[in-house]
């Protein structure tokens, strides 16, 4: 898939000469370029974070109130208001969680517990399962998408378009639910919730089925419209026409002169995805009990607890981030670097 | 006692239900005769492991048996694990447990609690007095803990010796020992913060791993209060009932501890599930301002109680699983006065007893309530409906949890509350009825009352002791700001082989060393 490199986007083969002179300051301008995406990507989530502190300021109540008890003295609350430094102000703690980030120090929640042990457990699970949704998402959605564009304007292709629209519009939870009562409760194939063992991941694999595929399907759906208008427009370009009328094996024309064509149109799609897969599995996590950092999240919010959702943030963002930053690379490699 | 939010997630999964309850196997009889609470003559087995779910929420799990357990998961591994000096029991208020027998001083000042014979924690070593004083004095520092042991100073916590702990009180206090049900763990003298984790208790079982708010514990084989049947318990936390339905009703667990009304209606279609219900679990009274503003007038409280339709209301609000209450809080105490004369609707004299009242009918008055647990909102909006018939126009306000809690409760004329403890008469009336009592939710000060309270208090002797209960429940059931006009029953789930399963109402749930498998 990642054969940008070989070929040119007017897909003719690089010259030799061409090729060697280019290496170097591509290179360059390639890194040059994740450089500066990146460090815009790390602004974008900064400025989120602030975003979220302010956020969490705003609601009604505070972290002491949240999670006091029927009976605790308003001189209790006081205090814990004061222990939990809520009395200072709210651009102080800011500064001061946003600067011990960069050590891996992610505060201390309103109940005590430092936020990295709070997310040890959560965070890699979120990330298998968003790993693996996206993953599966990418391949189900080339499959689809590339057996659509090659017989285009025919049954299957009208009929993949059909299905991949309404699958994107399902909302998760819909889908989720849909799953869980025919796989798990009317046939009893697939577990309704997922357990962990006493390492704190999910106790069998097949507790992972029902929450990928009810995160998979409606991404599916998406990136499938995206694969195939991309492979349409490729489809449309000169080079393409040449190598149907020379005869070339319709599988051959798809590997080498439709797809790495639309490989940044693709990218871009996927990346969209993985911001839409981790929303979608906070209600995916909740329903399907999986112990990811959902469940923290909502939990940290109901509490007003601002070091574990900015935490959660943190963790996720930077996770989105990552991803982004490869769609870019991609698109860098492919089509070249604008700057 | 524990907290109002243990209970915030309950409401959460209403909207999917009717969803899933459209999945039953259709066209089979009603739920399994409710075997589980065990009235049948089956001997109980040995061996097996107990999977239960309990809700909770990760972001909150606690350890500490002294802390905060906002989390039901938390508390019942906790009481699982150690053991308080009381316990909830079925036919008295007060059961033994870590303190295996108690003695009043003749001034009911003076309480010593003689530790149980055999009691040890899960490393060999004897409970001793120094374990329970320390412990104690723990508790008493939290800082909801001069509400967890009211009357007591730190200082009136001593070890007479090995076995005895003297307890004293500010005041007479005949109930003390209920006091020291559900939150009196007793942990090791000096056990550090830091070593919570793995700090021995002397429960009837043993921690074997504890990860993210799920536990697995093992038989206790030395366990002072009796055999315990199970090999081992599996806790597993979730987050929202519906999906704790779901996994009963997949057979990923054996019970679904408090899961819900709404969670029993699905189950209703399954020969396979059986349904508990726990009656007098939770309280959810209309709480009308006594101090001042428009309800301080007793007629128009008696004529709001009067125009409640409290059949419909269990009916509607709980789906019917509950039962109609009588406007005294503590029904599920043995000394409730049942001869009370039940209240029904009666609009007639509601309307003559606000137009003697000189009661504002062309107002509008807000009812503030909250989305906490399953049916409150429902409860304010069915009350609206109804008290209008009796012309009082009623506009209820929903309000976000934590503003209720800040800004409503203990202050509006005419809000929702709700109670989900299982609690006695006594502790209402101490906790939110005095006149001094730090959580007087309707700012009632009856002079009456508090003499009726601490006649009781002071009484030693059973039989005049019941006498002035009734007298203090008459006071109560005539003049307080309470509208009590039903109880929710408790609702677990569970598969048709577990039996032996806690029969009480609140955190009497969590009594799980009776249990046992029938397979």
């Amino acid at each position: 898939m990642w054969s940008g490199a070989e070929t040119r986007v007017d897909g003719k083969p690089r010259a030799d000469g061409e090729a060697r002179s280019a290496e170097k300051p591509r290179f360059v301008l390639i890194a040059g370029h994740v450089v500066w995406s990146a460090l815009r990507r790390l602004a974008v989530l900064a400025v989120l974070l602030g975003v979220v502190f302010a956020a969490v300021e705003l609601l009604p109540g505070d972290a002491a109130s949240s999670t006091s008890e029927r009976g605790e003295s308003a001189a209790d609350l006081a205090a814990r208001r004061t222990a939990l430094g809520l009395d200072r102000p709210l651009a102080e703690r800011f500064w001061d969680w946003m600067t011990a980030l960069p050590t891996g120090d992610l505060g201390t929640s309103a109940r005590g517990e430092p936020v990295t042990r709070l997310l040890a457990g959560p965070f890699p699970n979120t990330l298998l399962l968003g790993g693996l949704a996206l993953a599966v998402s990418l391949a189900g959605a080339l499959a689809l998408g590339s057996w659509a564009a090659l017989r285009p304007g025919g049954r299957t292709d009208r009929g993949i378009a059909v299905v991949a629209t309404m699958a994107f519009a399902l909302p998760e939870f819909v889908v989720a639910i849909a799953l869980l009562l025919v796989l798990s409760l009317r046939l009893g194939w697939l577990p309704a919730v997922t357990l962990i063992g006493s390492d704190g991941a999910p106790a069998s694999w097949s507790m992972l089925l029902l929450p990928l595929l009810a995160l998979a399907v409606p991404q599916i759906g998406w990136n499938t419209r995206i694969v195939r208008a991309a492979l349409a427009d490729q489809a449309a370009l000169p080079h393409v026409s040449a190598a149907i009328i020379d005869g070339l094996p319709r599988h051959r024309i798809l590997t080498h002169h439709l797809l790495p064509g639309a490989l940044p149109a693709i990218a871009v799609g996927v990346a969209t995805s993985a911001g839409m897969l981790l929303g979608g599995a906070v209600v995916v996590e909740t329903l399907f009990n999986y112990p990811g950092v959902g469940a923290v999240l909502a939990g940290a919010i109901a509490d007003r607890d601002t070091p574990v959702v900015a935490g959660v943030v943190a963790a996720t963002g930077g996770a989105i981030s990552v991803v982004l930053l490869l769609a870019d690379l991609v698109r860098a490699r492919t089509v070249g670097v604008r700057l | 006692m524990l907290t109002r939010r243990q209970l915030l997630w309950t409401g959460a999964g209403i909207g999917l239900a009717g969803v899933l309850a459209a999945c039953g196997n259709g066209g089979q009889t009603g739920p399994a005769a409710v075997s589980a609470s065990g009235s049948a003559a089956e001997q109980p087995r040995t061996g097996g492991t107990l999977r239960v779910g309990a809700l909770g929420r990760v972001s909150a799990v606690t350890r500490d048996p002294h802390g905060t357990q906002t989390n039901e998961s938390d508390y019942l591994i906790i009481s699982l694990l150690y053991d308080t000096l009381t316990v909830p029991g079925e036919t008295t208020n007060t059961a033994p447990r870590l303190a295996g027998a108690w003695k009043a001083s003749e001034d009911l000042k003076t309480w010593r609690f003689t530790i149980a014979d055999g009691a040890s924690f899960h490393d060999g070593t004897p409970v001793t007095a120094e374990d329970v004083v320390w412990s104690l004095k723990r508790l008493r520092a939290t800082p909801a803990g001069a509400s967890r042991l009211p009357g007591i100073q730190p200082s009136g916590i001593t070890a007479e010796d090995a076995k005895t702990v003297v307890l004293v009180s500010d005041y007479p206090n005949a109930d003390l020992p209920l006091l020291t049900r559900l939150t009196t763990f007793v942990l090791k003298k000096d056990t550090k913060d830091d070593a919570l984790a793995t700090a021995p208790g002397t429960g009837p079982f043993k921690l074997d791993w504890f990860r993210d708010g799920n536990a697995r514990l093992v038989r206790n084989e030395n366990w002072y209060g009796g055999k315990v049947f199970l090999d081992a318990i599996e806790v597993r936390i979730f987050e929202s009932p519906q999906a704790m339905a779901n996994a009963l009703l997949a057979g990923q667990i054996d019970v679904a501890s408090n899961v819900g009304a709404v969670a029993a209606r699905t189950a209703e279609s399954r020969p396979d599930i059986q349904i508990l219900r726990r009656p007098n679990d939770m309280a959810m009274p209309i709480v009308m301002r006594t101090a001042d503003g428009p309800f301080a007038d007793p007629r128009i409280r008696e004529a709001l109680r009067l125009a409640v339709d409290r059949e419909a209301m269990v009916k509607q609000v709980l789906s019917g699983y509950g039962t109609v209450a009588n406007d005294v809080l503590g029904t599920g105490d043995p000394a409730y006065a049942k001869d009370l004369p039940q209240r029904t609707r009666d609009l007639a004299k509601a309307k003559s007893l606000l137009a003697e009242a000189g009661f504002d009918l062309s107002k509008t008055y807000d009812l503030v309530t909250t989305e906490d647990i399953s049916g409150l909102a429902e409860s304010a909006t069915l009350f609206a409906t109804q008290v209008g018939e009796a012309g009082v126009k009623i506009n209820v306000v929903k309000q976000d949890s934590a503003v209720f809690w800040d800004k409503t409760w203990l202050k509006a004329p005419l809000y929702t509350t709700y109670w989900g403890t299982n609690d006695s008469v006594v502790f209402f009336a101490s906790k939110t009825m005095l006149s001094d009592a730090g959580q007087n939710e309707s700012g009632w000060k009856e002079p009456s009352f508090d003499e009726a309270y601490r006649e009781a208090m002071a009484t030693a002797d059973a039989a005049k002791r019941s006498e002035a209960l009734r007298k203090l429940q008459q006071i109560e059931y005539e003049k307080s700001g309470y509208l009590l006009w039903g109880m929710a029953d408790g609702i677990d789930l569970a598969g048709s082989a577990v039996r032996g399963l806690p029969k009480l109402p609140g955190y009497g749930r969590v009594q799980l060393e009776k249990a046992w498998l029938a397979r």
